[in-house]
């Protein structure tokens, strides 16, 4: 190992750790969605592709302070932890990589052109309304043509978007506290405006010290110590505005801020415990999305929104004779939609809709590529209910057209993906209900594929996947006990094709950017959900997920990873929850475990990780007074206190206790 | 309630067919007689260097050897390994020590922390002089380490991230790759072995990282370039003069003096192949060592067996699983060859003479 693939290791080790932040998110979905997800309680019975989903009131109920956290319930889902309130959170949907998953804020794409991969540990559940995984293609036509370019979407939803709905002002403050030196307050207020208009503003702070204790194993030099540098604090504030017009058109407008600085306490490297990286990031958006019907049939989406995100990582340890790392980057985008749909007949739907969007990315480092990218999306789709079936299909061509200021660009991509999905309920009243759907997609190199230094590969394709699946759906309703039930089995394959990886170059040190990898992948996913009422008082509720998953290395015959589990993919994961409801009182119980799993794609004992399983509980009592609400929410999250890594080396929080306090107006 | 009923034993299913354990692992610790330790660096961040020791008479390598004897890992990304007397000297980078074993058991004698106050020196590779063993370190120092008391005893300030060293008479010629800065550094230091002190830098390429001696007063440098515009370069330097005699652009990594030749593999930019080159001229004696067609995937370490002159070359595979590690004799005919499965990397085989 000379220095260069030492700066290569810091590369592929640290940058997923600190580069991949830089994070926006956008605002808006459907009114059509609005008034199925906020006010209703979703059906996933009847999506055509497999939809799961945590509404506000479920999140209540599981200890989970970002989406990050959350997103463990969904079935088929692995989130990569490196654990504390500070530590990344990706999702990897059905092993697919955190690439392939599109993050959509409020119905807008959010996008990291530089790492490819969203930090959902920046997004907190406080103020969200509900969390949605959606495989394949979106479920509702007018769309942005860019939510068709995932292979699944997870789509957080704020309760702004609703707020028109609201019959007065509405507020909302409170302060949650918990072990390891956390506090987190946060406050919101809508007001309702004249003349149909609403403006809002929510804002979040978050202080963590992250010293929680864990174990360091190596024989005599065991130990039990503290993480170190795991330092967090965050700040987040959101204006909304929304404003009705006679002809019932809608506008509605976004502004974000985000601002954090934490230090990065890294792997555990035996006898090296010194950690002092430490990483800033600044996120500011507008956005801005104009509805409108035109005429009985026909609606018009328009969407538009600008980026910023700017990230600051420092090693003041770094042995260069500058006295330290100091890296700065900054990446911003422009991103303007329009969508429109048309409804023949009883049962046909047609859209069409047209995306743009720049990016750049600049870096205070020598030689750097400074890239930016033209990115165009065009989509039509069609939709007919034939009453007792639905099929759903789409066709997406995308246009990828990148520019340097030094060195070779990548080529321009032009592709044509298509979708297509249908179901099929086995009689008017029967609870049966079968689905399949396929789905081609492509994800592009990140700018850092294809311009970082040295490692970077401008002559990078684009990594395919290739989804198929078929489900099955049970839905009753049994009687007072078991007023709801659901039951959903899909099973599925997926082939990646031209995997993008790091691989070592014919030269010795050095390592490239290839279209190498090759993955199979198989599983099944089930979900159940439940609910009731015991007696007169008393309601419960239980969801379960369980995936079973196969993900193998199907590169090279020769290789000793050949048909070798891919990293970081347990053969069985899982999650639980139980909940009870008592006129002013709650509690809950939840778990989340996955099965042993390998950190390097050659799967012998040494690379193996033991499973881990963690449960949780919640005691809340709520309490309508006068002119307001009062919460107070106990939580014990790890009961047993179990230590474990998700990514080795990166220890987890074992038991800690959290207690909230939450007022709002009724 | 016929619903739960066929959930209830569908949970239980699950919960049976989920493995929590890890599978067990080869704890083995024969006696150590006449073969090789072989260092294998692991993966950077992930704890996993390995010892392997590998025994000439069974012909069995077992791995994770000192981990097995000692009950404790080595920890992060070993880069350097040295036998000297009846102690072996494990070079730990990540980690940022240097780990003294005892050669016949590998029985841990000594932790030697790198630390300057709360910095960690990141130490990297280790030549032994007279009782002495240097260690050169990432913070542009070499340390002095006596074998005794395996207490380090001195720091000589050197050039920017040092890398390889060489010794010739009684001084120590250290490569100064400044690797870790935009603007790369491009001397060797020379550093009095009687008063451990630099004496004065010789510039001889950009970004230089291998130095091996040869036993006419010469020492031989290989240099990395830039790896953009500058090319891989190898350089000859006098020591009677202290001054270049001969410099080409051929890329070299690792760089061995053998009886009258280099060997050398490829480096950056280098050819997958170890090559013998003239110490004159530097003109190829042979494009591929290996002479019966024996394929070693990516060459990474290189080391000569000084009394037989058989040439170990460890394949590092993909930098991601097992490495392994040849055996040819002089003459480029495979002797044998083992695994040195979990190892990662190996980087260095060290001789164990009874």
């Amino acid at each position: 190992m000379n220095t260069l693939h030492i700066r290569l290791c810091w590369w592929l080790v640290l940058l997923p750790v600190s580069l991949c932040r830089a994070q926006s998110g956008d605002s808006v979905s459907t009114l059509k969605k609005v008034t199925v997800s906020g006010l209703k309680k979703k059906s996933t019975f009847t999506a055509v592709t497999p939809l799961q989903s945590l509404t506000s009131e479920t999140l209540q109920q599981l200890n989970a302070p970002s989406v990050g956290d959350a997103a463990r319930y969904f079935s088929g889902v692995l989130v990569k932890d490196y654990g504390g309130v500070g530590g990344l959170k990706t999702v990897s949907v059905r092993s697919l990589g955190a690439a392939h998953t599109g993050i959509l804020y409020d119905g807008i794409p959010v996008s990291d052109v530089q790492s490819g991969q969203v930090d959902l540990s920046r997004y907190s559940t406080t103020f969200v309304q509900s969390i949605d995984l959606q495989q394949g293609s979106p479920a509702t036509l007018l769309q942005p043509a860019r939510a068709y370019s995932y292979a699944a979407v997870l789509s957080i939803n704020t309760p702004s978007m609703n707020a028109l709905l609201l019959p007065a002002h509405q507020w909302q403050a409170g302060l949650k506290a918990g072990s390891f030196g956390l506090w987190q307050p946060f406050g919101s207020l809508q007001l309702k405006l004249p003349k149909q208009a609403m403006i809002g503003l929510s804002s979040e702070a978050v202080f963590s010290k992250g010293d929680y204790p864990f174990h360091i194993s190596n024989g005599a030099y065991s130990e039990d110590t503290k993480r170190q540098n795991a330092d967090m604090k965050s700040f987040q504030g959101e204006l909304n505005g929304v404003k009705q017009f006679n002809d019932s058109s809608i506008l509605q407008v976004k502004f974000t801020g985000y601002h954090s600085s934490r230090g990065l306490p890294g792997a555990i490297v035996f006898f090296n415990e010194r950690s002092v990286e430490h990483l800033w990031n600044t996120d500011t958006y507008f956005q801005s999305r104009y509805r409108k019907s035109l005429g009985r049939n026909t609606g018009l989406l328009i969407s538009g929104k600008y980026s910023r995100n700017y990230t600051r990582y420092t090693d003041p340890d770094f042995l260069n004779n500058q006295g330290g790392l100091d890296n700065r980057y900054t990446q911003q985008e422009y991103y303007f939609a329009a969508a429109i749909d048309h409804t023949i007949g009883e049962r046909l739907t047609l859209a069409a809709a047209s995306d743009a969007a720049y990016s750049q990315l600049t870096a205070n480092l020598t030689n750097f590529a400074t890239p930016t990218r033209r990115y165009f999306w065009n989509n039509v789709a069609a939709h007919y209910n034939g009453g007792l079936w639905q099929l759903n299909g789409s066709l997406l061509l995308s246009t990828v057209n990148d520019k340097t200021g030094s060195g070779k660009a990548a080529a321009t991509i032009n592709k044509l993906t298509p979708s297509i999905a249908g179901n099929l309920k086995l009689g008017e009243s029967s609870p049966f209900m079968v689905r399949l759907f396929y789905k081609h997609i492509f994800r592009m190199p990140t700018f850092n594929d294809l311009y970082y230094n040295w490692i970077g590969n401008p002559d990078l394709r684009p990594e395919y996947a290739r989804q198929y699946n078929a489900g099955l759906v049970f839905s009753k309703s049994i009687n007072k006990v078991l007023k709801q039930f659901t039951i959903s089995a899909d099973g599925y394959y997926n082939r990646v094709n031209d995997k993008i990886i790091a691989v070592p170059n014919k030269n010795l040190f050095s390592w490239t950017m290839l279209n190498l990898g090759k993955v199979d992948i198989k599983g099944i996913d089930v979900n159940v959900e439940g609910a009731g009422q015991l007696t007169g008082a008393v309601t419960w509720f239980t969801r379960m997920a369980y995936t079973w998953q196969q993900a193998l290395d199907v590169t090279d015959k020769t290789s000793a990873t050949y048909k070798n589990d891919i990293p970081y993919t347990p053969r069985h994961s899982g999650s639980g929850l139980v909940s009870l409801q008592y006129r002013e009182w709650s509690g809950g119980y939840s778990l989340v475990f996955s099965s042993t799993r390998y950190t390097l794609g050659e799967n012998n004992p040494y690379n193996q990780l033991d499973g881990w399983g963690t449960q949780d509980a919640f005691v809340a009592w709520t309490k309508p007074m006068k002119t307001f609400c009062v919460q107070i929410r106990a939580a014990v999250d790890n009961v047993l206190n179990r230590q474990y890594d998700i990514v080795r080396y990166f220890p987890m929080p074992g038991r800690s206790f959290k207690l909230g306090l939450q007022l709002n107006n009724l | 309630m016929k619903q739960i009923r066929f959930v209830l034993p569908l949970v239980a299913l699950v919960a049976g067919m989920v493995s929590c354990k890890k599978d067990d692992i080869n704890t083995d610790t024969p006696p150590v007689a006449t073969g090789v330790y072989v260092l294998s660096e692991g993966k950077f961040n992930n704890n996993n260097t390995t010892l392997t020791y590998y025994n000439f008479n069974t012909g069995v390598a077992t791995t994770d050897y000192f981990a097995n004897v000692n009950g404790s890992g080595l920890g992060d990304t070993g880069n350097d390994l040295l036998i000297y007397g009846s102690k072996a000297y494990i070079v730990m980078n990540g980690s940022s020590y240097v780990e003294v074993i005892d050669v016949m058991t590998a029985t841990a004698l000594k932790n030697i922390p790198f630390k300057n106050g709360s910095v960690y020196r990141l130490p990297r590779y280790a030549v032994a002089y007279k009782d002495k063993v240097l260690v050169s370190a990432y913070d542009g120092t070499v340390a002095v380490i006596d074998t005794t008391s395996l207490a380090i005893e001195k720091n000589i300030m050197v050039g920017a991230n040092p890398e390889q060293m060489a010794i010739s008479g009684d001084k120590l010629y250290v490569a100064n790759s400044g690797g870790f800065n935009p603007i790369f550094d491009s001397t060797i230091s020379v550093v009095s072995l009687s008063t451990f002190t630099e004496l004065q830098k010789i510039v001889v390429g950009v970004n230089p990282f291998s130095v091996v001696a040869d036993n006419a007063g010469n020492i031989y440098v290989g240099c990395t370039g830039d790896y953009v515009s500058i090319k891989p370069k190898l350089v000859k330097v006098s020591t009677a003069t202290n001054s270049v005699v001969k410099s080409a652009d051929t890329a070299v990594g690792n760089l061995r003096y053998f009886n009258g030749q280099l060997y050398a593999n490829g480096g950056y930019l280098g050819v997958p192949y170890v090559r013998v080159l003239s110490t004159t001229d530097f003109s190829q004696k042979s494009s591929n060592f290996i002479t019966d067609g024996t394929r070693v995937t990516t060459p990474y370490g290189l080391n000569i067996d000084a009394n037989s002159g058989d040439v170990y070359i460890t394949d590092a595979k993909d930098y991601n699983s097992s490495g392994e590690v040849f055996c040819f004799d002089k003459n480029g005919k495979k002797k044998f060859s083992f695994k040195v499965t979990p190892g990662i990397s190996p980087n260095t085989v060290a001789f164990i003479r009874q």
